[in-house]
């Protein structure tokens, strides 16, 4: 059964629509990634998930409850995109302070905190948050979120903003998190992350999601895999209508057939050799999901279910 | 079975009880978190300068308490030779500084005249005193300079009589007062009927409106003086007073004072304990001001957030957030009260004007948009609930008027006088109320979607109003709610135009009465239609204005009914359901249901221009405002 | 803008306040008030009383029928006098429940009963009782009992108020730039902080002076006259400049807003009194300054004032050049 399920969720502010219709199941221990533009509704998604807004229509259910109820906030961590920290504070007061606002036994909670901060490489412990550099604070937000040991994790845009080497960290550390068994929500702007972590996508545009599912099967629907056919010039002249590739291309002297599948590729040497041409390579090319991202972000939208 | 469900029944009792323990027990943590929080934000060398600056001020403090500010030191001058008595008089008053005839002496104004002098043209000099004792003033200042010097006498002959042997001759006269009801027939009656309450036939709030003819009328007659009052009973201070609340010296209906010197005799005027009263208030605007702050601060930069994604409520948070600053309050109110020797009385009317600062300034800190905002929104709640707190409070001893501030209770309680259940609900109800009501509106925009975004004061106002607008039957509930804001409102409006002459201050007020009474039957309205809360038909805007009316009128009834019941001797209660025109069932009637069609007919007024947008709604209240305005001058005149 | 507004607010209330408070607080400055009091018993009362105006005493010589007159209304109250064994007379006075009526009959009869007590006491010093006669009390006047509140508290309020103001908007707005991290852009922007805070200082210290302007031709307007208005702006432009230096100082090293607020509103407030062991309060500078009365100390504090302000300005102005943008 779904940890998460989302069905047919809007939002709307005064008469404009920041998320239309947006349905889809998160099922316990996955990574669920979700990408688009800004503006494109995914922190508006992630805020109704984690009971902040109200949504207009639509239902919401978290780890059996509806977003906003306290049981489902026990059992829920969010990191928002920028972590909103008490400063006078020091790091360890701020961790059990929240800790006790989530009913966390003092030792348990101690133990808990240290965990996390040791696994975060966080030191300075007993510094106020307020002088520490961004990618510390980054940090304390996370064992944050940690710190009432929830089911589910949102995180949205964990890494903006920091520099390579924590964001590195903090995206070992979410994979980390997910092999813990937590399921995990996760929106970057950065799709590599997204690429390497997530075992299931939607990407986002103008409040709507236009493309869904496991890399794979996005990379099928939105363009899947090519195959390069690169052949001698001479052969190619009368090629273009018989074999269908998608593109043709010249290049260093050679023709270069862009086909779908392997069938075509097939269809393609056929038809150079026929023309006494011949084939000097095949190569095969996986979009990235920055090429569907982009690809699918300046389509419109597709998919509406509302 | 009955034994089953006495089971359920307690084991919901139980879960309930849990359920106010959890509640408890978070907002008791956010609290603590708040005060260990704010004690952290102050570092230590702040901390540090705040201690030597506080010694320094206590050390100069505690030095010059004994002889004051000297704020009037030697402001005046007085010409006076040194042998001449006055010049002792002179030396030992605050105000005076005596310079010698010679040095203000024109030269050629002749020397040796006792009985007058010439002043020299550019000597300054406020009070001249001649060689024969004399005493004249000259400047622009002169008058006001003599009479204080005229005070400075009495004061240096009281020295003198105090270091007197013969106490019974240097205090030759023994005064003791006595205050007595006495019943004059009728007196009562006509100060009641003539002009204050005619409006009280129309609508309760607007008996503010009848405070305020009389009130004006007798601000106008003591700056003018035009209508002495000649003993008796009928009333020399302007129409309509009603009953007057008599001097609060004691309980009984006769009281009388020790006997002392004349110079002991107070009259009925509260002045100590106003000013003692006004401590309360002092420290209110200093809290508020941390207060304010701490709201603020979860606003910027997003801080509140994480915390509205906790398990804790808004309530719980918003609860755990005030609490340590209500009960700092109450902690210094009951300081003072200890110093002051009050009563818990005194507390227990504190509270609620604490409340209601706390709760404006949570409201205005939800709404402001910068640190620079708030200052300007804390100043004007400093200043605007001063003013409604105190003035009435002035008038503690002279009209019932002062019991629309809490304040007055205080005043009552240091004089030793006895309050009514009644009159403390009557002066604290609406403090309690608007509190309620603006912690309420402010926690509707305490939620993620609001409280981060930038808009303007006005957007917000509107926002946090349509975030309580769940259907068309908070249309009505509202117009009840916004009725404490009405009530105040007009009072604070009478207190401002107290002093003006009755010509200008009657037509403001009305004026003002009326417009306000429009915007609390239609903001909400407003609210709904600009956030899309109803459809913006017609149809609609009718419905919705005949419910926002009827919820008004209701409740302004209800308000008659509670005042009728728990003050029925206070004129503000007895004129809430007019005068007895007449006893025919069906004018009674129609005296009853006119304002309910006035309050209607207006509401739909402005509904239907509300429903047409912003500049429709301008319109719309105008129209409604006009309407209602001539409403109630037609009523006056027409009683009158 | 919004500082005018505040002001304003807070005048108009305060000076509100003021005249509500004198006018109660003096209710026997109301003209032609008129009361009708009964007398009984010892008759001394009776003649010294009416010679003043505003009270009429009638003679009871039975003490019910004065009584009974009370309880119709046809007398305000009654004044029972009697001669104790020692001389002195004891005054029983039996005045309604009337309110406002009462209060300003209470006022009047004090005031007659004081000048009884006077009368007596001339009496008991011309025979001998008294070792010091009490100097002679000059005769009344009517004279606006506001004078005194308007130059020793209204004044001064107005005059300081915008001083304070200006030095909170100071605190504010360089807390603002400081938390926005404009201030450190200064490093490579061509000006210096030193630069940049000097304008904006000297133009919120020159806001203090031009209100105070503005109030003193409001008030000159309202009949109250200012003898020094010179003197006085130069006073309130020195305090300004005080203040406001003062202000740029807590808000460029106190770590955060409540904390600055906090140093600059307890050194203001501090400021104030501590200035009481001055020979003169500034506020009774003020005073001196308006009225007209200035001294030599006066003077010479006027002085004092514009050297600490111009010291504290040059003073700032060192540090400012010793600081580094980055540390802010």
């Amino acid at each position: 059964m779904a940890i998460l399920e989302v069905h047919d969720l809007r939002k709307e502010y005064g008469g404009f629509t920041a998320v239309e219709g947006s349905s889809f199941e998160i099922e316990r221990g996955e990574v669920f990634g979700v990408v688009g533009p800004n503006g494109a509704g995914k922190t508006t998604t992630l805020k109704m998930l984690a009971g902040l807004i109200e949504p207009t229509g639509g239902t919401a259910v978290v780890a059996g409850h509806t977003p906003g109820e306290p049981a489902m906030q026990r059992r829920l961590g969010f990191l928002p995109e920028e972590s909103p920290l008490y400063e006078e504070m020091t790091a360890i007061d701020y961790l059990e302070f929240f800790a006790d606002l989530y009913d966390v036994p003092a030792d348990v909670a101690r133990e808990r905190i240290h965990d996390s901060l040791e696994r975060l490489d966080l030191e300075h412990r007993d510094r106020r948050i307020g002088n520490m550099s961004k990618g510390m604070q980054r940090k304390v937000a996370i064992a944050r979120a940690l710190v009432n040991d929830p089911d589910v994790l949102i995180f949205d845009e964990p890494a903006s903003g920091l520099d390579p080497l924590t964001t590195n960290y903090i995206i070992e550390f979410t994979r980390e998190l997910s092999e813990d068994g937590k399921t995990i929500v996760f929106s970057a702007h950065n799709l590599f992350h997204v690429e390497s972590i997530c075992d299931r996508i939607v990407i986002m545009n103008d409040g709507r999601i236009v493309a869904r599912g496991t890399l794979e099967e996005i990379r099928d629907a939105h363009g899947g895999t090519e195959y390069h056919v690169y052949a001698t010039d001479d052969g190619s002249a009368g090629l273009d209508g018989t074999a269908g590739p998608l593109e043709v291309t010249r290049e260093n002297g050679q023709v270069r057939h862009v086909v779908a599948d392997m069938a075509a590729v097939d269809a393609v040497r056929d038809a150079v050799e026929a023309a006494g041409g011949r084939v000097t390579d095949i190569q095969t090319e996986t979009p990235s999901l920055e090429e569907i991202f982009l690809e699918v972000a300046s389509e419109p939208a597709e998919e509406s279910e509302a | 079975m009955s034994d089953g469900r006495l089971r359920g029944i307690v084991a919901r009792l139980r879960l309930f009880g849990r359920h106010l323990r959890g509640v408890a027990t978070r907002t008791a943590r956010i609290a603590r978190w708040e005060v260990s929080r704010s004690v952290g934000t102050v570092d230590r060398k702040t901390a540090l300068v705040l201690v030597v600056m506080a010694l320094a001020i206590s050390t100069t403090g505690f030095t010059a308490a004994g002889d004051g500010l000297g704020l009037e030191r030697e402001i005046y001058v007085v010409g006076v030779d040194e042998d001449s008595r006055y010049h002792d008089v002179a030396v030992d008053s605050e105000q005076f500084r005596p310079v010698s005839l010679s040095e203000i002496e024109a030269e050629s104004g002749g020397d040796a005249n006792a009985d007058s002098v010439t002043i020299r043209g550019d000597a300054s000099v406020d009070v001249v005193v001649t060689r024969d004792g004399r005493i004249g003033h000259t400047g622009d200042n002169g008058e006001a300079a003599y009479d204080t010097f005229r005070g400075a006498v009495e004061e240096y002959n009281a020295k003198l009589m105090d270091a007197e042997d013969d106490q019974s001759a240097a205090y030759p006269v023994l005064v003791s007062l006595e205050y007595q009801q006495r019943d004059l027939a009728g007196s009562s009656e006509s100060g009641a009927n003539d002009g204050g309450e005619t409006d009280g036939s129309e609508t309760g709030t607007e008996d503010g409106t009848g405070g305020g003819g009389d009130g004006a009328g007798g601000g106008a007659d003591r700056s003018g003086g035009d209508e002495p009052a000649t003993g008796g009973g009928t009333d020399g201070t302007g129409g309509g007073d009603g009953p007057l609340q008599v001097p609060n010296v004691g309980d009984g209906s006769t009281a009388s004072t020790a006997p002392g010197t004349p110079g002991s005799i107070a009259p009925p005027f509260p002045f100590q304990s106003l000013v003692l009263a006004f401590l309360f208030v002092v420290p209110m605007n200093f809290v508020i001001q941390a207060y304010g702050s701490t709201i603020m601060d979860e606003r910027v930069k997003r801080r509140g957030e994480l915390l509205l994604v906790s398990p804790v409520s808004r309530y719980e948070i918003v609860a755990g957030k005030t609490l340590p600053y209500l009960l700092g309050l109450i902690g210094i109110v009951v300081a003072i009260t200890i110093a002051i020797r009050g009563g818990p009385i005194a507390v227990a009317a504190a509270l609620p004007i604490a409340l209601l600062f706390l709760a404006a300034t949570f409201a205005g800190a939800m709404l402001a948009r910068s640190f620079k905002e708030l200052t300007f929104v804390t100043v004007t709640i400093s200043v605007v609930l001063t003013t409604y707190t105190f003035i009435p409070a002035i008038f503690t001893d002279v009209h019932s008027i002062a019991l629309i501030s809490p304040l007055t209770l205080v005043v009552t309680d240091l004089q030793d006088g006895s309050i009514r259940l009644g009159e403390y609900l009557f002066s604290t109800g609406p403090f309690y109320l608007c509190a309620a009501v603006l912690f309420l509106l402010g926690i509707g925009v305490y939620r993620e979607e609001d409280m981060f975004a930038q808009k303007p004061i006005p957007t917000k106002v509107v926002d946090a109003i349509a975030s309580r607008i769940r259907g068309r039957r908070s249309v009505f509930v509202l117009s009840i709610l916004f009725i404490p804001f009405v009530f105040a409102g007009q009072l604070l409006a009478v207190a401002l135009l107290f002093a003006l002459p009755e010509s200008f201050a009657v037509p403001v007020i009305i004026v003002v009465a009326a417009a306000l009474e429009e915007v609390a039957k239609s903001v909400h309205v407003y609210a709904g239609f600009a956030r899309s809360r109803f459809d913006a038909t017609l149809r609609t805007a009718a419905v919705l204005g005949a419910l926002s009316g009827t919820g008004f009128f209701v409740g302004e009834k209800v308000t008659h009914v509670v005042q009728f019941v728990g003050l029925p001797d206070l004129s503000v209660g007895a004129a809430a359901f007019g005068p007895a025109v007449s006893s025919d069932p069906l004018i009674l009637v129609a005296v009853f249901l006119a304002p309910l069609a006035l309050h209607v007919a207006t509401a739909v007024c402005s509904a239907v221009g509300a429903s047409r947008g912003r500049t429709g709604y301008a319109a719309g209240f105008l129209a409604a405002t006009l309407v209602h305005a001539a409403y109630n001058l037609g009523v006056i005149l027409l009683v009158a | 803008m919004l500082a005018l507004a505040i002001q304003l607010f807070i005048a108009a209330f305060s000076s509100f306040l003021v005249v509500g408070l004198v006018s109660l607080y003096d209710p026997g400055s109301v003209d032609g008030y008129q009361t009708d009091v009964a007398v009984t018993g010892d008759d001394t009362l009776l003649s010294v009383a009416n010679q003043r105006d505003g009270v009429s005493a009638q003679r009871y010589d039975d003490r019910a029928a004065a009584y009974e007159a009370f309880e119709t209304g046809a007398v305000s109250a009654v004044l029972d006098a009697n001669r104790n064994d020692d001389g002195r007379l004891s005054v029983r006075v039996t005045a309604p429940e009337e309110g406002l009526q009462t209060t300003l009959l209470v006022v009047q009869l004090r005031d007659t009963l004081e000048h009884v007590e006077r009368v007596e006491r001339q009496q008991n010093a011309a025979s001998g009782r008294l070792e010091q006669s009490p100097v002679p009390v000059p005769s009344e006047v009517q004279a606006s009992p506001y004078a005194g509140f308007t130059y020793t508290i209204l004044l001064p309020l107005l005059c300081f108020l915008p001083v304070f103001i200006s030095g909170s908007i100071v605190v504010d707005s360089l807390i603002e730039e400081r938390q926005r991290g404009t201030l450190e852009l200064l490093r490579v922007a061509p000006l210096s902080l030193a630069d940049v805070i000097d304008a904006k200082l000297l133009a919120i210290a020159a806001l203090a002076p031009l209100q105070a302007i503005a109030w003193l031709f409001l008030l000159t307007a309202n009949g109250t006259s200012i003898a020094g208005p010179a003197a006085l702006v130069v006073l309130v432009a020195a305090l300004s400049l005080l203040v406001v230096s003062v202000g740029v100082a807590i808000a460029l090293w106190a770590p955060d807003r409540r904390q600055s607020q906090l140093l600059y509103s307890v050194a203001t407030v501090g400021a104030l009194v501590v200035a009481t062991i001055l020979p003169e309060h500034p506020a009774n500078t003020v005073a001196k300054f308006a009225i007209g009365n200035p001294t030599g100390t006066t003077w010479a504090l006027l002085a004092g004032y514009c050297l600490l302000a111009i010291g504290a300005f040059v003073a700032l102005r060192r540090w400012l050049g010793r600081l580094e943008p980055d540390s802010l």
